[in-house]
């Protein structure tokens, strides 16, 4: 048996792999393909994409024109949340501002506004959101509620200070109110990019493997060469074994480097268990191999090849969670990202560099991408297998 | 002229011959624009939460209650043993309100009462919403625990302009819209260009008594009708399974829309003609129609927000100019004070696609 091993792996089988290897390292294109993403597409998906909602332009239309107005208005602009974009005289003239798009969001202080506050009656001063981002308006609407609160809870301390109207005060404080403090656990700074890093991780070696693992097994089809393969003594396991080694560890490598750019340009921290990662990331490579090698039996061409990738890449993407949360599709949709191996990679490195978190927590999706890889890989087998026959 | 219609003949009916480049013309588009615009939304309602209520009195049920009665999160059970961090590791929740023993009592006495809201931070987006949310919740609560007695002095009434019902389906929808339209057109176009110097094809083209002007314009008019097709297609589900209608005048637009496809059209043409391999363009365009206006354009995150390092790019980005008129006219109505300059902007980029993919073609025919 072991006599056996060693012959298969002495001869044919490595004479095959190296062949394999040789092609690869003559193809610019494909060794272009394999550096080039991860420290490319990862940088610019992670500082490109950002949700953050800072410096939300803010359109002024002060009636009041007092000191107390004045305050107000500069209150909601000292924050990081708001900035300045101007005073209008009237309304429609701040309505037009907005949907001109010279502003985000517009602030009217009515005329009577210093009066009310004096005479301790509760004023109103008018919002306007441009909603047509919901994200961005619900972050901005959370925004001013916010410094509004603060700014009320200001002008309250100065009225109990000030003795101005004792009798509230003292019925607030006699009332007890709740304070809710949040603490953001995980990622305390709020990084916007850590989250997308992990995400795109997942989808850059999905579809990287596919489009590689497509190229490459299509380019024997295309020279017309296959036939020489199957001349040769070489089993078809041999002959499927010798294509997915090479791309399996030419794509490995780029993992470590996509994880190196991960950890180094983005500082994601790695809390949890690196094992599961790397064991998960070469499954979700090898069944990007495999939706590759599927691909490359339906097509004549590398050019059809990557045409039919163009039909499997987007649903793969945006059902993934890699960009967005799940919680954020719909509900008929959120069911499918069950069948999608991005999504449970994605939870898996979010998991073990951001969350900490180990196998105990993690198991359910580590099954599901194995089931994923079993699956795919048997199916590319036997639909190269009957190509080869 | 007879010349160039019978170049966009051809054209057409080697499209219409491949059921692959059919499908990716006309079928795709369309999945593209049902599915992403769906799936790419960042407002999540309904988090799973936890509550671990230390205090069990009425007054903290009262609190929890509030809770229980948003639409933006739901509450899930956890064993109060186990700890509220594990909670968040394992997925089960995506924050943990943590009610402390003394609750009632301290709210009874009228003490500040501290709540601690644990959010899972590895979303910062969705941390921001949910913590949001938590804090409004609590206003309101506080609120009525005050009762009309000790309204807040200052109160803000918000208005949701263009899109009140905060649906992110009328965001992302234009946004794909011209996704799809800077993808697949030119993707179309790239390869039918490719494809003649592939084959040699392009010789005959020399040899006949077509001018290089005509020859492309003949495909560039071909891929045009194919995009202005596509726009058709897509903007008939816009209008009626996105709710959206024209908020303003619709000239810039439609003029834009024209112009736009010209420039894809000769966008993908260019590409053909520079790079003679079929397989080289096709990524060529992918990163150009799919990256850039994916990534640069403000389809998804506010432009903004892209360091400055790289935010300049987006300046040249044809697809961001078209994204923003788009929405202008189908949800803010600006209108053509708002969008002159973009619409001018898309008809220079255009030309220059069209002039380089010229030269393309000259130096093609030196070297043949």
């Amino acid at each position: 048996m072991r006599d056996l091993l060693n012959r298969l792996f002495n001869y044919r089988l490595l004479a095959l792999v190296r062949k394999e290897f040789n092609q690869i390292r003559r193809d610019r294109r494909l060794q272009l393909s394999l550096i080039l993403p991860p420290v490319l597409q990862l940088t610019l998906f992670g500082f490109a994409l950002s949700a953050n909602v800072s410096d939300v332009r803010l359109a002024v239309v002060d009636d009041s024109r007092t000191p107390e107005s004045r305050e107000l208005v500069s209150t909601l602009t000292e924050s990081k949340s708001f900035r300045l974009a101007g005073y209008y005289p009237s309304v429609d003239r701040l309505g037009d501002a907005v949907s001109r798009g010279d502003a985000d969001a517009g602030v009217v202080v009515p005329y009577d506004y210093a009066r009310d506050l004096a005479r301790q009656r509760p004023t109103t001063v008018q919002f306007l959101l441009n909603a047509t981002n919901a994200n961005t308006a619900t972050i901005a609407r959370a925004y001013a509620e916010g410094v509004l609160q603060s700014y009320n809870n200001g002008l309250r301390q100065q009225g109990i200070r000030l003795q101005v109207q004792p009798a509230a005060a003292d019925s607030l404080a006699r009332r007890g109110q709740v304070s809710l403090q949040p603490a953001f656990l995980f990622n305390p700074g709020l990084v916007d990019s850590w989250f997308i890093v992990t995400g795109v991780l997942g989808l850059l070696l999905i579809l990287n493997s596919t489009i590689v693992a497509s190229a490459a097994m299509v380019r024997e089809r295309e020279a017309g060469t296959i036939e020489q393969l199957l001349m040769s003594p070489a089993s078809t396991t041999e002959i499927i074994v010798a294509k997915i080694a090479p791309l399996f560890l030419l794509l490995t490598l780029m993992m470590f480097a996509a994880l190196g750019v991960v950890r180094l340009v983005f500082g994601v921290p790695f809390r949890g268990n690196l094992l599961l990662l790397l064991g998960a990331g070469c499954l979700c490579i090898l069944s990007g191999i495999s939706i590759g090698t599927v691909i490359a039996t339906f097509s004549k061409s590398a050019q059809q090849a990557q045409l039919t990738c163009f039909f499997i890449n987007p649903p793969l993407a945006s059902l993934s969670g890699a960009l967005n949360p799940v919680e954020a599709m719909p509900k008929w949709l959120q069911p499918l990202t069950v069948l999608n191996p991005v999504h449970h990679f994605a939870t898996i490195v979010r998991g073990s560099t951001l969350k900490g978190s180990g196998f105990m927590d993690l198991w359910p999706n580590f099954l599901g991408l194995l089931l994923f890889t079993v699956v795919l890989v048997s199916i590319s087998i036997t639909r190269f297998r009957k190509q080869l026959s | 002229m007879r010349r160039i219609v019978a170049q966009v003949r051809k054209e057409l009916t080697q499209i219409v011959r491949d059921w692959r480049t059919l499908a990716l013309a006309l079928v795709l588009p369309v999945v593209m624009l049902l599915l992403m615009s769906a799936a790419l939304s960042l407002t999540v309602s309904n988090l799973p939460i936890v509550v671990q209520d230390f205090d069990g009195s009425s007054a903290s049920n009262n609190f929890i209650d509030a809770f229980r009665a948003s639409i933006s999160v739901h509450v899930v059970a956890w064993p109060i043993d186990k700890s509220a961090e594990e909670a968040l590791a394992s997925n089960a929740a995506r924050a943990v309100l943590i009610i402390p023993p003394h609750f009632g009592r301290d709210l009874a006495r009228g003490i500040q009462t501290p709540v601690q809201f644990m959010v899972d931070a590895s979303d910062a987006n969705t941390a921001k919403l949910v913590s949001g949310d938590a804090s409004l919740i609590t206003a309101a609560y506080n609120r009525q625990l005050a009762g009309g007695s000790a309204a807040a002095p200052v109160q803000a009434a918000i208005r949701l302009w263009f899109n009140p019902g905060l649906s992110s389906k009328k965001f992302y929808g234009p946004g794909v819209f011209v996704l799809a339209i800077s993808m697949f057109p030119p993707l179309l176009a790239a390869l039918a260009m490719a494809k003649e110097t592939e084959q040699k094809t392009i010789l005959q083209v020399y040899v006949s008594s077509i001018s290089a002007h005509e020859f492309l314009l003949g495909k560039i008019l071909a891929f045009m009708a194919v995009a202005l097709g596509e726009a058709l297609v897509m903007s008939s589900l816009l209008f009626t399974y996105f709710g959206l209608s024209f908020a303003g005048d619709p000239t810039p637009v439609i003029l834009a829309t024209i112009l736009y496809t010209f420039c894809v059209a000769s966008f993908g043409t260019m590409v053909g003609a520079i790079i003679p391999s079929q397989t080289a363009a096709l990524q060529t365009v992918a990163l150009g129609g799919f990256l850039l206006v994916f990534l640069l354009s403000g389809l998804m995150f506010p432009i903004q927000n892209i360091p400055i390092g790289l935010r300049w790019i987006s300046n040249f980005v044809w697809g961001r100019y078209y994204i923003e008129i788009v929405r202008d006219a189908l949800l803010q109505g600006g209108g053509w004070p708002a969008v002159w300059y973009k619409v001018l902007f898309i008809a220079i980029i255009g030309s220059i696609f069209y002039s380089l993919a010229w030269r393309g073609m000259r130096r093609m025919q030196v070297k043949a």
